[in-house]
């Protein structure tokens, strides 16, 4: 999982103020102006005159601080300080949480309060009635939303994902000689959500295996907070969900990791950030802001290194309300894995804001697949509509993090390759289907 | 002499209540005992089985490195002392608000009775009205009863997904359950007191040539009365049994919310504390209750 | 014209079971038929019978709680059918609220009938009342909290006290001891000569009847009971019941009526 550097500025200094920030990278956009492209002949003339006296030079033929003072000038246009921004108390909202006790929703103008929903039918009440301005939903529910299954067709838009991998299948600690999917035959799961990655990842890791998810196994939906003491009191016998809740059945003598959802597909998308078609038009500049402080805290959670600090800042009653060991196994991926092992993973779970159309049209056909969308869909237009991946990319770039050249992607799930540009043909492939 | 007879009653008196410590301490006392763990000890256990217990939170260790089991993990159903802790913990911090989701145990109280107040008052005034009408007149029961007899089973908590669909306010859906579950018994009892009211009151009432409106508000209603305090008291029971599970399925906070926050925690002595609450806080409102009762009773 | 005229008043309930055999013919149950009794103003009239001849019935018909099936009752030149102040009753439960006090109970009868009237001329008007009754001290009680004799005194205070033009007693001591029941009447006779009420009382005990009324009517027994004679009681007023018994005229009586009694249904002519 690795994305090529398309372009390279200098870095944006450590320890910066918004201000200070904006000014770096409308200087960066100037000089590039400039310098049309030529990435050499750029970095030259900076080694040759000096990063500073290249400013001053460039200030006696451009107008730099009326530059900067209109990109300043953008930042205060804020129409609407005060947010909530509404999220389930699972690791994968880790950016979207973390951002209210570390500050990077004020670092970018904004008073936001992070609301706790106790399960996925909440989140989506609550977008659509207008609660909430902002919410962290599952990577296909801004999906299914805008095409109205399972809800009201309102237009949702997708600007970031909120995290990669971060999932796993616990099963009951009385199943510890289960193997495969053939051995999970009559077992009872739950899942997070209808329309969610774990759903489709179960359902793809039963079917490779030649196990029917509809027919040879019972899936319920169980909100997440919820999985942990079902699971201990027997009444499912396992369960793909999202982290905390895998690593807390461990801790909890529930159940154990069977299986890390990195090992089914390495680098699939959770969670997701997502607003309203409604909010982003009506307040651009707000959206605006939203989006930046997402994606800086993203970045930030994507470095191994503030990993533990995180697990702390977020521990709390007021966010997820967990032990901070728990958090720190998962974020850390050092953990127990309940059968007596200790395990290293760094990746178990990972940040990356970037919306690959790709994953947005793998969904598509898991949905067409398991009969979620009647009738035919346009993958590709669908999935630009609403995974707003050019967007964040321009975003990533303003605040100085690495961009995509390309918006779509291959992806191997299962050692399985999946090419978005087949994808009305991928999603008749199976053999094990609902069509 | 009058003494020993004195006596004697005094001590009849405090028997019962003697009685009840006694068995409240015994109990305390055994399960208390029953919950007791030896201390941690470390030997023999390798160091990754040492780190997969810290991970687990079985046992913590101190800054001079040496471990112990977890107070604040216990297997099963904690003992009582545990409970008091947490009793303590959470009244230490009644009125905080550390953030949107997290509200201090007094803030929680008050959201729960605010809620159930706000339904159950509503629905008192709506079903009064209602029974009295029905209990006048005949024809209006008759026409009514069967609607009455087809609603009065449903589980509010059944009415709750349409609620929220057409209401879709979380906050007004928990109301409007409380309502509902608080509207029938009144009703019923209502109605009941209103027809059954001693034939000679309303001879009276038609003797002096009182108004209707005179006659409902000065015989009517207080012939019915007792009959109508009996309704409200089992709406109350009613609207209260529906307001913990509303606040858990609507994640609204409050101290059903509480419970179930606890129950997905598996916080035993947390779910303990909650249940505690309720009951407290049920048992003041219903001696309350037992205050207006006995205002508006009399005896024939 | 008598003040308060009951002509020809016959009362029929439609019957509780059909006739056997034959069907969708309803029979009709007569209580009694063609009841005539005049009283003049002023006059304390007693209708006794036994129980289940349907002076209760008459009774309600007077005071408008039920409608006669035939002939009508005038009071004052004007036909009565719903019950009013003017037609006040005093009846064998005592009827008082029971989550007022005795005060209140008068008051509120006081108050529907002079609704124009303060709220301290009401009190002292039903102040006046109790006193009258011998009530004093004990106005602020609950009925639950007074003995029977007490609570019927309350319902004397509350009928006098709306001054109607027709007192209608309904059994009024029945539910009273023996006792009690002696002190009451006499004071109930009290009562009556410095107000001069008119008053119909029924009942069925008939030493109360002699010692208060000013004439006395018989009715059989039901069904189809009618009303077959009245007559005066000439013992002079003022009466007691320790002066009244040894008196001739009280033994002639009470035997008449108690042969009447004992007979039941049969037309007894003698007496008048």
């Amino acid at each position: 999982m690795s994305h090529a550097r398309e372009d390279e500025g200098t870095p944006t200094p450590p320890a910066s103020t918004p201000e200070e920030r904006l000014t770096h990278s409308v200087e960066q956009a100037v000089v590039q102006a400039i310098f049309g492209g030529n990435a050499v002949a750029r970095r030259r003339f900076m080694q040759y005159v000096g990063a500073s006296s290249a400013m001053a030079i460039i200030r006696t033929v451009f107008p730099l601080d009326t530059a900067i003072a209109l990109a300043q000038e953008q930042g205060k246009g804020i129409e609407k300080k005060e947010l909530t921004v509404s999220f389930i108390p699972i690791t994968c909202a880790t950016p979207i949480i973390m951002a209210e006790p570390m500050g990077f929703y004020a670092r970018h103008g904004l008073n936001v309060t992070v609301r706790r929903a106790s399960g996925w039918a909440m989140i989506r009440d609550w977008a659509i009635n207008k609660e909430v301005d902002a919410t962290h939903m599952l990577s296909p529910m801004p999906l299914s939303i805008s095409l109205g299954a399972g809800s009201p067709a309102v237009p949702f838009l997708m600007p970031a994902v909120e995290n990669l991998n971060g999932q796993a299948i616990t099963l009951h600690l009385k199943h510890k000689q289960v193997k495969g999917p053939q051995d999970m035959k009559g077992f009872r799961f739950c899942v997070p959500f209808d329309y969610s990655m774990h759903n489709y990842l179960l359902r793809y890791y039963l079917a490779e295996g030649g196990v029917h998810p509809d027919k040879d196994v019972q899936i319920r939906v169980v909100p997440p907070p919820e999985m942990v003491a079902n699971l201990k009191a027997g009444n499912v016998d396992g369960y793909l969900a999202p982290d905390p809740f895998n690593q807390r059945a461990v801790y909890e003598n529930a159940g154990f990791i069977f299986m890390l959802s990195k090992d089914i597909w390495d680098g699939h998308p959770c969670c997701a950030f997502a607003v309203s078609q409604e909010f982003a038009t009506t307040y651009p500049q707000t959206f605006l802001a939203l989006f930046k402080a997402i994606v800086d805290a993203t970045h930030f959670a994507a470095k191994a290194e503030n990993r533990k600090a995180i697990a702390e800042a977020i521990a709390p009653k007021n966010y997820l309300n967990q032990p901070v060991t728990v958090l720190e196994q998962v974020l850390t991926g050092k953990y127990a894995d309940g059968l007596g092992n200790i395990k290293e993973v760094p990746d178990r779970i990972h940040f990356d804001p970037f919306p690959w159309h790709s994953m947005a049209v793998w969904i598509l056909t898991q949905m067409k697949r398991w009969k979620h969308l009647e009738g035919d869909v346009d993958y590709q237009k669908v999935a630009e509509q609403v995974y707003l991946a050019a967007e964040c990319n321009k975003i990533a770039g303003a605040l100085g993090y690495p961009v995509h050249q390309h918006m779509s992607t291959t992806h191997t799930i299962l050692g399985k390759v999946f090419d978005p540009t087949q994808a009305a043909a991928y999603a008749r492939s199976f053999p094990i289907h609902n069509l | 002499m009058e003494t020993p007879s004195l006596d004697r009653s005094l001590h009849a008196s405090r028997q019962p209540l003697l009685i009840s410590l006694c068995l409240l301490i015994l109990t305390l006392l055994v399960w208390q005992l029953a919950t007791v763990r030896p201390a941690f000890q470390a030997q023999g256990l390798t160091a990754e089985q040492l780190q997969t217990l810290e991970f687990n939170g079985d046992i913590v260790r101190n800054s001079a490195g040496q471990y112990a089991y977890n107070p604040d993990k216990t297997r099963g159903i904690p003992g009582p002392w545990a409970v008091v802790r947490k009793t303590v913990e959470e009244f230490s911090q009644a009125f905080h608000k550390h953030g949107t989701n997290d509200h201090g145990i007094g803030h929680l109280i008050r959201y729960t009775v605010t809620r159930f107040a706000a339904g159950f008052l509503s629905a008192s005034v709506v079903a009064v009205c209602l029974g009295v009408l029905i209990g006048l007149s005949r024809t209006l029961y008759q026409a009514l009863n069967p609607f009455i007899q087809l609603l009065k089973p449903i589980s509010p908590l059944a009415w709750m997904p349409l609620l929220l669909y057409t209401v879709q306010n979380p906050t007004l859906t928990a109301v409007c359950v409380v309502f509902l579950a608080s509207l029938w018994p009144t009703v019923a009892n209502t109605a009941f007191g209103v027809s059954n009211i001693r034939k000679d009151y309303l001879q009276v009432a038609s003797l002096l040539q009182l108004s209707w409106w005179q006659r409902l508000l000065r015989v009517v209603l207080p012939a019915a009365a007792p009959a109508i305090i009996a309704g409200l008291r089992i709406s109350f029971g009613s609207a209260l049994v529906a307001v913990v599970p509303a606040e858990m399925l609507l994640g609204e906070l409050g101290v059903g919310y509480l419970t179930w926050i606890e129950w997905n925690n598996l916080h035993i002595a947390g779910i303990l504390f909650a249940i505690l609450v309720v009951g407290a806080v049920g048992v003041t409102l219903d001696a309350g209750f037992n205050r207006l009762a006995r205002l508006v009773t009399y005896t024939e | 014209m008598a003040f308060l005229s009951i002509e020809r008043v016959s009362k029929y309930f439609p019957s509780q079971e059909g006739a056997t055999g034959r069907a969708g013919r309803q029979e009709t149950f007569c209580v009694f038929r063609d009841v005539d009794l005049r009283i003049e103003k002023g006059e304390f009239v007693t209708l006794i019978g036994h129980s289940g001849c349907g002076k209760s019935t008459l009774l309600n018909i007077v005071a408008g709680f039920e409608q006669a099936s035939s002939g009508g009752v005038i009071l004052d030149g004007k036909e009565v059918t719903s019950p009013g102040l003017d037609r006040m009753v005093v009846f064998q439960s005592f009827a008082l609220m029971p989550w007022l006090s005795a005060a209140e109970n008068v008051r509120l009868a006081v108050r529907a009938a002079h609704p124009t009237w303060a709220s301290g001329q009401v009190g002292t008007e039903a102040q006046k009342y109790l006193d009258m009754m011998g009530l004093k001290g004990a106005e602020q009680k609950k009925p639950a909290f007074l003995s029977g004799g007490m609570r019927q005194r309350v319902g004397l205070a509350r009928a006098f006290a709306v001054q109607p033009k027709v007192l209608l007693l309904d059994e009024p001591f029945a539910q009273i001891d023996a006792l009690t029941r002696g002190v009451i009447q006499e004071e109930l006779v009290r009562m009556w000569s410095e107000t001069q009420h008119t008053v119909f009382m029924v009942t069925h005990d008939v030493d109360e009847a002699i010692l208060l009324s000013d004439r006395i009517a018989l009715m059989t027994n039901g069904p189809e009971a009618r009303l077959t004679e009245s007559f005066a009681v000439d013992i002079p007023r003022p009466r007691t019941r320790e002066t009244m018994i040894d008196t001739d005229t009280y033994t002639r009586l009470r035997n008449h009526i108690l042969h009447f009694l004992m007979r039941g249904s049969h037309v007894f002519s003698g007496m008048q």
